[in-house]
Protein backbone atom coordinates (compact mmCIF):
# COMPACT_ATOMS: atom_id res chain seq x y z
CA UNK A 1 0.00 0.00 0.00
CA UNK A 2 1.63 3.74 -0.83
CA UNK A 3 0.69 6.49 1.61
CA UNK A 4 1.57 9.17 -0.88
CA UNK A 5 0.83 12.73 0.61
CA UNK A 6 -2.58 13.29 -1.07
CA UNK A 7 -3.19 16.75 -2.21
CA UNK A 8 -6.06 18.03 -0.13
CA UNK A 9 -8.52 20.70 -0.63
CA UNK A 10 -7.24 24.00 0.81
CA UNK A 11 -9.57 25.24 3.82
CA UNK A 12 -9.95 28.66 4.50
CA UNK A 13 -8.88 29.29 8.63
CA UNK A 14 -12.60 30.53 9.12
CA UNK A 15 -14.00 27.08 7.54
CA UNK A 16 -12.37 25.28 9.56
CA UNK A 17 -13.11 27.20 12.45
CA UNK A 18 -16.94 26.51 11.31
CA UNK A 19 -16.57 22.74 10.36
CA UNK A 20 -14.72 22.05 14.48
CA UNK A 21 -17.37 24.52 15.92
CA UNK A 22 -19.94 22.41 14.52
CA UNK A 23 -18.52 19.73 15.59
CA UNK A 24 -18.14 20.23 18.99
CA UNK A 25 -21.51 21.71 19.29
CA UNK A 26 -23.49 18.92 18.23
CA UNK A 27 -21.69 16.67 19.92
CA UNK A 28 -22.62 18.26 23.13
CA UNK A 29 -26.35 18.24 21.84
CA UNK A 30 -25.88 14.57 20.47
CA UNK A 31 -24.10 13.54 24.48
CA UNK A 32 -27.13 15.47 26.10
CA UNK A 33 -29.73 13.92 24.26
CA UNK A 34 -28.46 10.17 23.87
CA UNK A 35 -27.69 9.65 27.51
CA UNK A 36 -31.23 11.07 28.65
CA UNK A 37 -34.55 9.32 28.06
CA UNK A 38 -36.86 12.72 27.76
CA UNK A 39 -33.40 14.52 25.66
CA UNK A 40 -34.97 17.38 23.98
CA UNK A 41 -38.15 17.78 26.68
CA UNK A 42 -35.58 18.61 29.87
CA UNK A 43 -34.13 21.85 27.93
CA UNK A 44 -37.36 23.37 27.57
CA UNK A 45 -38.80 21.61 30.92
CA UNK A 46 -36.42 23.79 33.20
CA UNK A 47 -37.74 27.04 31.97
CA UNK A 48 -41.33 26.14 32.01
CA UNK A 49 -41.21 24.97 35.60
CA UNK A 50 -40.00 27.92 36.40
CA UNK A 51 -42.20 29.83 34.32
CA UNK A 52 -45.18 27.27 36.33
CA UNK A 53 -44.19 28.60 39.19
CA UNK A 54 -43.89 32.41 38.75
CA UNK A 55 -46.97 32.38 36.75
CA UNK A 56 -49.05 30.84 39.95
CA UNK A 57 -47.46 33.07 42.45
CA UNK A 58 -47.88 36.40 40.98
CA UNK A 59 -51.40 35.62 39.24
CA UNK A 60 -52.85 32.96 41.61
CA UNK A 61 -51.52 34.15 45.15
CA UNK A 62 -50.95 37.65 44.64
CA UNK A 63 -52.25 40.15 42.59
CA UNK A 64 -49.66 40.38 39.97
CA UNK A 65 -49.26 44.31 39.48
CA UNK A 66 -46.08 43.93 36.94
CA UNK A 67 -45.75 42.84 33.94
CA UNK A 68 -48.68 42.55 30.92
CA UNK A 69 -51.50 39.97 30.07
CA UNK A 70 -51.07 37.37 28.94
CA UNK A 71 -48.31 36.89 31.96
CA UNK A 72 -47.37 33.12 30.87
CA UNK A 73 -46.19 35.03 27.60
CA UNK A 74 -44.72 37.53 29.42
CA UNK A 75 -42.62 35.21 31.76
CA UNK A 76 -41.62 33.05 28.62
CA UNK A 77 -40.10 35.37 26.42
CA UNK A 78 -37.24 36.14 28.81
CA UNK A 79 -37.38 33.14 30.53
CA UNK A 80 -36.62 31.17 27.59
CA UNK A 81 -33.55 33.62 26.65
CA UNK A 82 -32.70 33.44 30.16
CA UNK A 83 -32.10 29.85 30.08
CA UNK A 84 -29.58 30.22 27.14
CA UNK A 85 -27.68 33.23 29.19
CA UNK A 86 -27.26 31.25 32.27
CA UNK A 87 -26.27 27.85 30.84
CA UNK A 88 -24.05 29.00 28.68
CA UNK A 89 -21.99 31.23 31.29
CA UNK A 90 -21.96 28.58 33.77
CA UNK A 91 -20.67 25.60 31.13
CA UNK A 92 -18.39 28.23 30.33
CA UNK A 93 -16.53 28.40 33.59
CA UNK A 94 -16.01 24.47 33.68
CA UNK A 95 -15.53 25.12 29.19
CA UNK A 96 -11.34 24.26 29.57
CA UNK A 97 -11.92 21.92 32.50
CA UNK A 98 -14.31 19.33 31.16
CA UNK A 99 -12.36 19.57 27.92
CA UNK A 100 -8.28 19.59 29.35
CA UNK A 101 -7.73 16.46 27.87
CA UNK A 102 -8.86 17.23 24.40
CA UNK A 103 -7.37 20.89 24.51
CA UNK A 104 -3.88 19.43 25.58
CA UNK A 105 -4.43 17.51 22.14
CA UNK A 106 -5.89 19.71 19.75
CA UNK A 107 -4.75 22.43 18.40
CA UNK A 108 -8.30 24.09 16.93
CA UNK A 109 -8.35 27.72 17.63
CA UNK A 110 -8.95 27.71 21.69
CA UNK A 111 -11.93 31.00 21.40
CA UNK A 112 -13.39 27.69 20.13
CA UNK A 113 -14.59 25.99 23.46
CA UNK A 114 -16.09 29.25 24.12
CA UNK A 115 -18.38 29.61 21.36
CA UNK A 116 -19.36 26.22 20.81
CA UNK A 117 -20.81 25.80 24.41
CA UNK A 118 -22.98 29.14 23.49
CA UNK A 119 -24.12 27.92 20.59
CA UNK A 120 -24.96 24.82 21.47
CA UNK A 121 -27.05 26.37 24.38
CA UNK A 122 -28.29 28.75 21.77
CA UNK A 123 -29.33 26.19 19.26
CA UNK A 124 -31.37 24.94 22.51
CA UNK A 125 -32.97 28.32 22.67
CA UNK A 126 -34.30 28.17 19.04
CA UNK A 127 -35.41 24.81 19.69
CA UNK A 128 -37.45 25.14 22.46
CA UNK A 129 -39.40 28.56 21.16
CA UNK A 130 -42.05 26.07 19.90
CA UNK A 131 -42.75 26.42 23.55
CA UNK A 132 -43.45 30.35 23.48
CA UNK A 133 -45.70 29.85 20.30
CA UNK A 134 -47.64 27.36 22.07
CA UNK A 135 -48.66 29.91 24.79
CA UNK A 136 -48.54 33.04 22.74
CA UNK A 137 -51.57 31.01 20.80
CA UNK A 138 -53.02 29.30 23.81
CA UNK A 139 -52.76 32.57 25.82
CA UNK A 140 -54.16 34.76 22.62
CA UNK A 141 -51.26 37.03 22.88
CA UNK A 142 -51.49 39.81 19.79
CA UNK A 143 -47.96 39.24 17.65
CA UNK A 144 -46.69 42.79 16.16
CA UNK A 145 -44.37 42.91 13.47
CA UNK A 146 -41.21 43.86 15.93
CA UNK A 147 -41.20 39.76 16.06
CA UNK A 148 -39.02 39.90 13.05
CA UNK A 149 -36.41 41.73 15.70
CA UNK A 150 -35.93 38.50 16.86
CA UNK A 151 -32.76 37.66 15.20
CA UNK A 152 -31.24 41.04 16.53
CA UNK A 153 -31.49 40.21 19.82
CA UNK A 154 -30.42 36.82 19.43
CA UNK A 155 -27.52 38.31 17.70
CA UNK A 156 -26.65 40.39 20.82
CA UNK A 157 -27.21 37.69 22.98
CA UNK A 158 -24.63 35.53 21.62
CA UNK A 159 -21.74 38.25 20.99
CA UNK A 160 -22.78 39.25 25.19
CA UNK A 161 -22.67 35.79 26.35
CA UNK A 162 -19.34 34.93 24.20
CA UNK A 163 -17.67 38.02 25.53
CA UNK A 164 -18.10 37.00 29.13
CA UNK A 165 -17.83 33.15 28.75
CA UNK A 166 -14.26 34.68 26.97
CA UNK A 167 -13.60 36.35 30.72
CA UNK A 168 -14.94 33.60 32.61
CA UNK A 169 -13.30 30.25 31.17
CA UNK A 170 -9.77 31.10 31.44
CA UNK A 171 -9.80 32.66 34.92
CA UNK A 172 -11.68 30.10 36.25
CA UNK A 173 -8.52 27.61 35.84
CA UNK A 174 -7.06 29.80 37.90
CA UNK A 175 -9.30 30.83 40.72
CA UNK A 176 -11.29 28.21 41.16
CA UNK A 177 -13.62 30.12 43.46
CA UNK A 178 -14.45 32.06 40.21
CA UNK A 179 -16.99 29.33 39.31
CA UNK A 180 -19.16 29.60 42.63
CA UNK A 181 -19.01 33.21 41.88
CA UNK A 182 -20.46 33.25 38.44
CA UNK A 183 -23.63 30.72 39.66
CA UNK A 184 -24.29 33.44 42.89
CA UNK A 185 -23.81 36.49 40.37
CA UNK A 186 -26.30 34.18 37.83
CA UNK A 187 -28.89 33.91 40.60
CA UNK A 188 -28.63 37.54 41.27
CA UNK A 189 -28.97 39.03 37.79
CA UNK A 190 -31.59 36.83 37.15
CA UNK A 191 -34.21 39.30 39.95
CA UNK A 192 -31.74 42.46 38.44
CA UNK A 193 -32.89 41.24 34.95
CA UNK A 194 -36.48 42.18 33.67
CA UNK A 195 -37.63 38.52 33.15
CA UNK A 196 -40.38 38.39 35.79
CA UNK A 197 -40.75 42.07 35.71
CA UNK A 198 -40.23 44.33 32.96
CA UNK A 199 -37.96 47.69 33.19
CA UNK A 200 -41.40 50.10 32.95
CA UNK A 201 -42.14 48.54 36.38
CA UNK A 202 -39.01 49.77 38.10
CA UNK A 203 -38.90 53.04 39.94
CA UNK A 204 -37.89 55.90 37.48
CA UNK A 205 -34.84 56.34 39.33
CA UNK A 206 -33.63 52.73 38.26
CA UNK A 207 -34.56 53.29 35.10
CA UNK A 208 -31.33 54.82 33.93
CA UNK A 209 -29.20 52.01 36.19
CA UNK A 210 -31.40 48.66 34.73
CA UNK A 211 -30.82 50.07 31.54
CA UNK A 212 -26.97 49.23 31.88
CA UNK A 213 -27.86 45.87 32.52
CA UNK A 214 -27.36 44.39 28.82
CA UNK A 215 -29.99 42.21 29.08
CA UNK A 216 -32.70 44.75 30.31
CA UNK A 217 -32.21 45.84 25.96
CA UNK A 218 -31.96 41.96 24.98
CA UNK A 219 -35.26 40.66 26.66
CA UNK A 220 -36.92 43.95 25.67
CA UNK A 221 -36.03 43.28 21.84
CA UNK A 222 -37.90 39.33 22.50
CA UNK A 223 -40.49 40.96 24.41
CA UNK A 224 -41.41 43.29 22.01
CA UNK A 225 -43.13 40.86 19.76
CA UNK A 226 -46.28 40.58 21.89
CA UNK A 227 -45.69 44.16 23.87
CA UNK A 228 -44.92 46.65 21.63
CA UNK A 229 -44.54 48.99 25.03
CA UNK A 230 -41.91 46.92 25.82
CA UNK A 231 -39.66 48.08 23.15
CA UNK A 232 -36.84 50.83 24.41
CA UNK A 233 -34.23 51.88 21.73
CA UNK A 234 -32.16 53.60 23.69
CA UNK A 235 -32.13 50.49 25.84
CA UNK A 236 -30.84 47.98 23.20
CA UNK A 237 -28.42 50.64 21.92
CA UNK A 238 -26.50 50.41 24.88
CA UNK A 239 -26.94 46.61 25.21
CA UNK A 240 -25.51 46.63 21.93
CA UNK A 241 -22.55 48.74 23.06
CA UNK A 242 -22.37 47.26 26.24
CA UNK A 243 -21.96 43.45 24.83
CA UNK A 244 -19.59 44.52 22.38
CA UNK A 245 -17.26 46.25 24.82
CA UNK A 246 -17.77 42.73 26.75
CA UNK A 247 -16.75 41.18 23.45
CA UNK A 248 -13.83 42.94 23.16
CA UNK A 249 -12.89 42.62 26.50
CA UNK A 250 -12.62 39.22 26.79
CA UNK A 251 -10.79 38.93 23.75
CA UNK A 252 -8.58 40.85 25.23
CA UNK A 253 -8.55 38.30 28.87
CA UNK A 254 -8.62 35.32 26.36
CA UNK A 255 -5.45 36.76 24.24
CA UNK A 256 -3.43 37.51 27.45
CA UNK A 257 -4.59 34.73 29.12
CA UNK A 258 -4.42 31.57 27.05
CA UNK A 259 -0.62 31.10 27.50
CA UNK A 260 -0.95 30.31 31.37
CA UNK A 261 -4.30 28.51 30.55
CA UNK A 262 -2.81 25.80 28.27
CA UNK A 263 0.45 25.47 30.39
CA UNK A 264 -1.97 24.96 33.70
CA UNK A 265 -4.22 22.14 32.43
CA UNK B 1 23.53 30.53 21.20
CA UNK B 2 24.30 34.63 21.16
CA UNK B 3 21.80 36.06 19.16
CA UNK B 4 23.88 37.20 16.23
CA UNK B 5 24.26 33.12 15.72
CA UNK B 6 20.40 33.04 15.70
CA UNK B 7 20.18 35.65 13.34
CA UNK B 8 22.77 34.21 10.82
CA UNK B 9 21.29 30.99 11.19
CA UNK B 10 17.57 32.52 10.94
CA UNK B 11 18.93 33.93 7.38
CA UNK B 12 20.38 30.53 6.46
CA UNK B 13 18.07 28.35 7.07
CA UNK B 14 15.89 27.56 3.84
CA UNK B 15 12.70 27.95 3.86
CA UNK B 16 11.66 24.55 3.14
CA UNK B 17 12.08 23.20 6.81
CA UNK B 18 8.62 22.19 8.12
CA UNK B 19 9.23 22.60 11.55
CA UNK B 20 12.09 25.55 12.64
CA UNK B 21 12.15 26.10 16.82
CA UNK B 22 14.01 28.98 17.12
CA UNK B 23 15.21 29.95 20.54
CA UNK B 24 12.23 28.31 21.92
CA UNK B 25 12.03 28.55 26.23
CA UNK B 26 8.85 27.57 28.03
CA UNK B 27 8.34 28.17 31.68
CA UNK B 28 6.30 26.35 34.54
CA UNK B 29 5.70 27.13 37.83
CA UNK B 30 7.23 24.84 40.28
CA UNK B 31 4.27 24.09 42.43
CA UNK B 32 0.43 24.45 42.23
CA UNK B 33 0.35 26.35 45.32
CA UNK B 34 2.73 29.39 44.22
CA UNK B 35 0.87 32.62 44.38
CA UNK B 36 -1.04 34.14 41.04
CA UNK B 37 -1.88 37.05 40.87
CA UNK B 38 -3.63 39.23 38.11
CA UNK B 39 -0.58 40.93 37.13
CA UNK B 40 1.11 38.51 36.43
CA UNK B 41 -1.55 36.48 34.69
CA UNK B 42 -1.87 39.23 32.20
CA UNK B 43 1.78 40.26 31.88
CA UNK B 44 2.20 39.26 28.08
CA UNK B 45 5.76 38.10 27.94
CA UNK B 46 7.89 38.86 30.82
CA UNK B 47 11.39 37.56 30.09
CA UNK B 48 12.44 37.72 34.11
CA UNK B 49 12.05 34.20 35.60
CA UNK B 50 9.60 34.82 38.63
CA UNK B 51 10.67 32.64 41.78
CA UNK B 52 8.84 29.59 42.26
CA UNK B 53 8.98 29.38 38.37
CA UNK B 54 11.46 27.31 36.62
CA UNK B 55 12.33 26.80 32.65
CA UNK B 56 11.15 23.36 31.39
CA UNK B 57 13.28 24.49 28.14
CA UNK B 58 15.12 27.00 27.20
CA UNK B 59 17.20 28.46 24.07
CA UNK B 60 16.27 25.42 21.98
CA UNK B 61 17.14 25.69 18.47
CA UNK B 62 16.66 23.60 15.70
CA UNK B 63 15.48 23.31 12.29
CA UNK B 64 13.32 19.89 10.27
CA UNK B 65 13.77 19.13 6.67
CA UNK B 66 10.09 17.24 5.29
CA UNK B 67 10.79 13.58 5.52
CA UNK B 68 13.31 13.84 8.16
CA UNK B 69 12.77 10.91 11.10
CA UNK B 70 13.69 12.34 14.38
CA UNK B 71 13.84 10.92 17.56
CA UNK B 72 14.13 13.07 20.86
CA UNK B 73 16.13 10.96 23.59
CA UNK B 74 16.70 12.16 27.26
CA UNK B 75 15.80 11.45 31.37
CA UNK B 76 12.45 11.83 32.46
CA UNK B 77 11.59 15.13 32.97
CA UNK B 78 13.75 16.88 30.82
CA UNK B 79 11.52 18.69 28.10
CA UNK B 80 11.03 16.03 25.91
CA UNK B 81 7.08 15.74 26.27
CA UNK B 82 6.88 19.60 26.43
CA UNK B 83 8.66 20.22 23.18
CA UNK B 84 6.32 17.41 21.62
CA UNK B 85 3.37 19.45 22.87
CA UNK B 86 5.38 23.00 21.31
CA UNK B 87 5.88 21.75 17.70
CA UNK B 88 2.19 20.56 18.42
CA UNK B 89 1.61 24.09 18.88
CA UNK B 90 -0.80 22.66 21.95
CA UNK B 91 1.30 24.70 24.15
CA UNK B 92 2.74 28.27 23.35
CA UNK B 93 6.22 29.05 24.01
CA UNK B 94 7.31 31.85 26.32
CA UNK B 95 10.06 32.94 24.31
CA UNK B 96 11.61 32.69 21.29
CA UNK B 97 9.53 30.65 18.77
CA UNK B 98 8.46 27.70 16.95
CA UNK B 99 7.03 27.44 13.35
CA UNK B 100 5.25 24.29 12.08
CA UNK B 101 4.22 24.70 8.37
CA UNK B 102 1.54 22.30 7.26
CA UNK B 103 -0.35 19.91 9.34
CA UNK B 104 0.37 17.88 12.39
CA UNK B 105 -1.07 14.44 13.16
CA UNK B 106 -0.57 14.52 16.75
CA UNK B 107 -0.32 11.24 18.72
CA UNK B 108 -0.22 12.79 22.29
CA UNK B 109 -2.91 11.80 24.36
CA UNK B 110 -4.99 10.21 21.79
CA UNK B 111 -7.57 8.84 23.32
CA UNK B 112 -8.39 12.53 25.02
CA UNK B 113 -11.01 13.68 21.67
CA UNK B 114 -13.34 10.48 22.56
CA UNK B 115 -16.55 10.79 24.26
CA UNK B 116 -17.72 8.07 26.42
CA UNK B 117 -21.39 7.95 25.74
CA UNK B 118 -21.34 7.99 21.78
CA UNK B 119 -20.69 5.19 19.75
CA UNK B 120 -17.57 4.18 18.01
CA UNK B 121 -18.78 5.55 14.59
CA UNK B 122 -19.91 8.77 15.76
CA UNK B 123 -16.35 9.22 17.76
CA UNK B 124 -14.70 8.09 14.77
CA UNK B 125 -16.39 11.32 12.88
CA UNK B 126 -15.56 13.37 15.77
CA UNK B 127 -12.19 12.96 16.62
CA UNK B 128 -10.96 12.72 12.62
CA UNK B 129 -13.19 16.09 12.38
CA UNK B 130 -11.95 17.96 15.08
CA UNK B 131 -7.77 17.25 13.72
CA UNK B 132 -9.46 19.06 10.51
CA UNK B 133 -10.86 15.88 7.77
CA UNK B 134 -13.76 16.63 5.84
CA UNK B 135 -16.78 14.53 5.99
CA UNK B 136 -16.48 12.95 2.60
CA UNK B 137 -12.31 12.03 3.80
CA UNK B 138 -13.51 10.40 6.68
CA UNK B 139 -16.40 8.13 5.16
CA UNK B 140 -13.98 7.04 2.43
CA UNK B 141 -11.58 6.19 5.01
CA UNK B 142 -13.92 4.94 7.34
CA UNK B 143 -13.64 1.26 6.48
CA UNK B 144 -9.97 1.56 6.65
CA UNK B 145 -9.90 2.64 9.94
CA UNK B 146 -12.23 0.23 11.40
CA UNK B 147 -10.53 -2.58 9.75
CA UNK B 148 -7.21 -1.20 11.37
CA UNK B 149 -8.47 -1.31 14.33
CA UNK B 150 -10.05 -4.74 14.75
CA UNK B 151 -13.11 -3.51 15.92
CA UNK B 152 -15.95 -4.34 13.33
CA UNK B 153 -18.32 -5.64 15.92
CA UNK B 154 -18.14 -2.49 18.20
CA UNK B 155 -19.50 -0.24 15.54
CA UNK B 156 -22.42 0.83 17.74
CA UNK B 157 -20.70 0.02 21.23
CA UNK B 158 -20.49 3.24 23.31
CA UNK B 159 -16.65 4.39 23.49
CA UNK B 160 -16.88 3.48 27.66
CA UNK B 161 -17.83 -0.20 27.05
CA UNK B 162 -14.73 -0.78 25.11
CA UNK B 163 -11.50 -2.46 26.34
CA UNK B 164 -8.42 0.00 27.59
CA UNK B 165 -6.65 -1.67 24.28
CA UNK B 166 -9.13 -1.32 22.15
CA UNK B 167 -9.47 2.35 22.96
CA UNK B 168 -6.32 3.28 22.42
CA UNK B 169 -6.24 0.95 19.14
CA UNK B 170 -9.10 2.67 17.21
CA UNK B 171 -7.87 5.96 18.83
CA UNK B 172 -4.52 5.16 16.91
CA UNK B 173 -6.39 3.76 13.98
CA UNK B 174 -7.90 7.28 13.92
CA UNK B 175 -4.92 9.78 14.32
CA UNK B 176 -3.05 7.76 11.66
CA UNK B 177 -4.99 7.92 8.98
CA UNK B 178 -4.96 11.74 9.27
CA UNK B 179 -3.62 12.92 5.90
CA UNK B 180 -1.01 15.61 7.40
CA UNK B 181 2.66 15.78 6.86
CA UNK B 182 3.95 15.79 9.79
CA UNK B 183 3.43 13.16 12.49
CA UNK B 184 4.24 12.96 16.69
CA UNK B 185 4.79 10.54 18.78
CA UNK B 186 4.89 10.25 21.75
CA UNK B 187 5.03 6.43 23.73
CA UNK B 188 1.89 5.67 22.82
CA UNK B 189 3.06 2.91 21.53
CA UNK B 190 3.73 1.37 24.52
CA UNK B 191 0.00 -0.14 24.71
CA UNK B 192 -1.50 -2.64 23.30
CA UNK B 193 -0.88 -6.35 22.58
CA UNK B 194 2.56 -7.16 20.56
CA UNK B 195 0.49 -7.69 17.05
CA UNK B 196 -0.71 -4.80 17.34
CA UNK B 197 2.17 -2.75 18.28
CA UNK B 198 4.16 -4.32 15.12
CA UNK B 199 0.71 -3.24 13.02
CA UNK B 200 1.66 0.42 14.31
CA UNK B 201 5.52 -0.13 13.73
CA UNK B 202 4.60 -1.12 10.02
CA UNK B 203 2.22 1.85 9.61
CA UNK B 204 4.53 4.43 10.62
CA UNK B 205 7.26 3.22 8.76
CA UNK B 206 4.68 3.40 5.86
CA UNK B 207 3.74 6.75 6.84
CA UNK B 208 7.78 7.76 6.86
CA UNK B 209 8.15 6.24 3.35
CA UNK B 210 5.23 8.43 1.87
CA UNK B 211 7.38 11.03 2.75
CA UNK B 212 6.03 12.49 5.87
CA UNK B 213 8.20 13.99 8.89
CA UNK B 214 8.01 11.94 12.22
CA UNK B 215 8.91 13.60 15.56
CA UNK B 216 9.12 10.71 17.98
CA UNK B 217 9.55 10.32 21.94
CA UNK B 218 10.88 7.31 23.16
CA UNK B 219 12.65 5.75 25.43
CA UNK B 220 13.01 2.16 23.70
CA UNK B 221 16.89 2.70 22.07
CA UNK B 222 15.03 -0.10 19.65
CA UNK B 223 12.51 1.74 17.92
CA UNK B 224 14.65 4.73 18.05
CA UNK B 225 17.12 3.10 15.80
CA UNK B 226 14.36 1.40 13.74
CA UNK B 227 12.83 5.19 12.62
CA UNK B 228 15.00 7.36 13.20
CA UNK B 229 17.60 9.23 11.40
CA UNK B 230 18.53 12.27 13.41
CA UNK B 231 18.66 12.49 17.44
CA UNK B 232 17.72 15.87 19.80
CA UNK B 233 19.24 14.78 23.07
CA UNK B 234 17.74 16.98 25.83
CA UNK B 235 19.02 17.91 29.32
CA UNK B 236 17.97 19.99 32.14
CA UNK B 237 15.96 22.07 29.27
CA UNK B 238 18.60 21.81 26.82
CA UNK B 239 19.52 20.84 23.46
CA UNK B 240 22.83 19.41 24.29
CA UNK B 241 23.15 17.49 21.12
CA UNK B 242 21.83 17.37 17.44
CA UNK B 243 23.25 15.02 15.63
CA UNK B 244 22.97 11.49 13.79
CA UNK B 245 20.79 9.30 16.16
CA UNK B 246 23.59 6.68 16.44
CA UNK B 247 25.65 8.88 18.03
CA UNK B 248 22.91 10.62 20.09
CA UNK B 249 22.34 7.21 21.62
CA UNK B 250 25.96 6.72 22.29
CA UNK B 251 26.29 9.58 24.21
CA UNK B 252 23.29 9.17 25.94
CA UNK B 253 24.47 6.14 27.23
CA UNK B 254 27.64 6.88 28.03
CA UNK B 255 26.42 9.64 30.69
CA UNK B 256 22.98 7.76 31.73
CA UNK B 257 23.56 4.57 30.40
CA UNK B 258 23.30 1.55 32.43
CA UNK B 259 27.02 0.29 32.33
Amino acid sequence: MTVALPERGARSPLARYWHSLRLLATRDLRVRYSTSFLGYFWSILDPLVMAGIYWFVFTQVFDRSVGAQPYIVFLLSALLPWTWFTGAVSDTTRAFIKEAKLVRSTKIPRTIWVVSLVMSKGIEFVASLPVLAFFVIIGGAAVNPDLLLFPLAIAIQAILTVGIGLIVAPLVVFFRDLERAVKLGLRFLFYASPIIYGVTDLPQWLHFWASFNPLSGIFSIYRSAFFSDQLDWSMVLISAAMSIVILCIGMLVFKRTIRSVLKEI
Amino acid sequence: MTQSDIADRAAAAPQTAVISVTDAGIRYRRNRRARRNFKDLFSARARKTRPGEFWALRHVTFDVQPGEAIGVVGRNGQGKSTLLKLVAEVVLPDEGRVGVRGGVAPLIEITGGFVNDLSVRENVFLTAGLHGMKRSEIESQFDEIIEFAEIGDFLDTPYKHLSSGMKVRIAFAVVSRLEEPIILVDEVLAVGDRAFKEKCYNRIEELLAGGRTLFIVSHSEKDLRRFCTRGLYLDKGQLVLDAPIAEVLERYNAEYGVK
